[in-house]
C-alpha cells in the first residue's frame, strides 16, 4: 500500500511552551481524507495526538485545520490532492490549546454579538411566519454557514485585529437582516457600523475562496458596507 | 472551565508573501502608488499653467522624460488592473435585479468595461479634435 508523509504541528503545553513538528508515514488510497489520516495516526501510531472532529461529512464544521498553509476541513480534503509531504497546523489566527485544537472563544463571542436569530416582537409573532421563495432566495446562500471558522483563518484583518467581528459573524448578521421575517436590523446595524464591524474588511476575498460551503462571506460583508453607508445617510436626515 | 490560552502564533510582517492570494491582494492595493505619481503630475501641470508659459514648457519637458513616461504607463496598467479586480467584485457587492430577476454577473462586468470604452472614445474625440 502506498504511503504519504504527514508533518503535523504538535503543541503539548504540559511538556513545552513552544510547538514542534512531528512526521508520520500514513497509508492511503484515493478516498483517504486528512481527517481519516489523523484518525489512523491517533489509533495506530500516537494516541496523544489531539484534534476536533465529529460528522466526517462537512456538516459539523469541527475538523478545520491548515493543510499546507491553507484553511481546510479535514474531512473534505484528501491526501491524493497533495503531492509530497503534507503539513498540518491548527487553524491560523486563533490561540492554540493543544496540538490542532484552537480556542474558538473570540469567534463565538463575535457570533453572539450580531444576534444571529430572528428578532420579531410583532403581535402575531406566535403565528407561522410565511415566506415566499423569492424572499428566501435573498439570504439562502448566506444561511449555509456551518461555523467552522475557516474564513477567520483566511482573513488577515482578523489575524491583525481579533476584535474585528470577522467574515462569518458579519455574514450571519447580513443573513438575518435580509430575512423578511426579521425586525432586528436596527439592533444589528450598531455592531456592523462599528470600525470593528464591516469597515475593517478590505475585501481581500480569501474568506470566500476557502469557505467549504460556498457561502461567499466576502460578498455578504461588503453588502453590509452598502447597508452601513445607507444606515448612516438615513440617520443623518432623521436628526 | 478555566480560560486556557496556550500558544498564540503572531502574524508576522511578511504574512502577505506566504500566500499567493494575499500577494495578489497587496499588488491590487499597491496600484495606488503609481497613481499617486500620475495625480501629482496632473497637479504640477495645473500649478505650472498658472505660473506662466515658461513654467508650463518646463512641465511639458518633464512629462516627455522617458522615466516619467514609463511610470505613467505603469500607472495606466495599474489602474486597468485595479479596474479589472473592482469590476469582478462589483456584482458580488451590488447584485442587481431587474423585475425580480438577478442580472448575471458576466453582464455587469461587461457593462462596466463598456463604460470604460465609452469614456476612452469620448476623451479621444474631445482631445483628438484639435490635433
Amino acid at each position: 500500500m502506498t504511503t504519504k508523509r504527514l508533518s503535523i504541528q504538535r503543541y503539548l503545553p504540559e511538556q513545552s511552551k513552544t510547538p514542534f513538528w512531528q512526521e508520520f508515514e500514513v497509508p492511503f488510497d484515493d478516498s483517504t481524507s486528512i481527517l481519516e489520516a489523523l484518525n489512523h495516526i491517533k489509533e495506530d501510531m500516537d494516541g496523544s495526538l489531539s484534534y476536533r472532529w465529529s460528522c466526517r461529512m462537512a456538516i459539523c464544521g469541527s475538523c478545520g485545520v491548515m493543510v499546507n498553509g491553507e484553511p481546510k476541513l479535514g474531512c473534505k480534503s484528501f491526501l491524493r490532492e497533495y503531492p509530497g509531504t503534507i503539513s498540518i497546523e491548527p487553524l491560523a489566527h486563533f490561540p492554540v490549546q493543544k496540538d490542532l485544537i484552537i480556542d474558538m472563544e473570540i469567534f463565538l463571542e463575535h457570533l453572539a454579538a450580531v444576534q444571529p436569530y430572528l428578532i420579531n416582537d410583532s403581535q402575531d409573532s406566535n403565528q407561522t411566519h410565511k415566506q415566499t421563495p423569492a424572499q428566501l432566495a435573498k439570504y439562502l446562500t448566506f444561511s449555509d454557514c456551518i461555523n467552522c471558522g475557516l474564513c477567520y483563518s483566511a482573513c488577515p484583518q482578523f489575524g491583525l485585529n481579533p476584535e474585528f467581528l470577522g467574515p462569518a459573524a458579519l455574514t450571519l448578521a447580513h443573513r438575518y437582516n435580509l430575512d423578511s421575517r426579521d425586525q432586528g436590523k436596527a439592533q444589528r446595524m450598531v455592531q456592523l457600523n462599528r470600525e470593528e464591524g464591516v469597515w475593517t474588511c478590505t475585501f481581500v476575498g480569501y474568506c470566500s475562496e476557502v469557505c467549504p460551503k460556498s457561502v461567499d462571506p466576502a460578498a455578504a460583508v461588503n453588502q453590509g458596507k452598502v447597508e452601513s453607508a445607507k444606515d448612516l445617510l438615513i440617520n443623518l436626515f432623521k436628526r | 472551565m478555566a480560560k486556557h490560552v496556550g500558544y498564540f502564533p503572531e502574524l508576522k510582517r511578511n504574512w502577505w508573501l506566504k500566500n499567493r492570494y494575499f500577494t495578489l491582494y497587496m499588488v491590487r492595493e499597491a496600484t495606488v502608488l503609481p497613481l499617486v505619481f500620475f495625480i501629482a503630475c496632473l497637479l504640477a501641470g495645473l500649478y505650472s499653467l498658472l505660473q506662466g508659459q515658461q513654467s508650463f514648457q518646463g512641465w511639458l519637458q518633464f512629462m516627455q522624460n522617458p522615466i516619467t513616461i514609463v511610470i505613467n504607463l505603469l500607472a495606466l496598467v495599474a489602474s486597468l488592473f485595479h479596474a479589472a479586480t473592482f469590476f469582478t467584485l462589483f456584482p458580488r457587492v451590488m447584485p442587481l435585479r431587474v423585475g425580480g430577476k438577478a442580472i448575471p454577473a458576466k453582464w455587469i462586468i461587461l457593462g462596466q468595461w463598456f463604460g470604460v470604452l465609452l469614456v476612452m472614445v469620448l476623451f479621444a474625440w474631445v482631445f483628438g479634435r484639435g490635433v
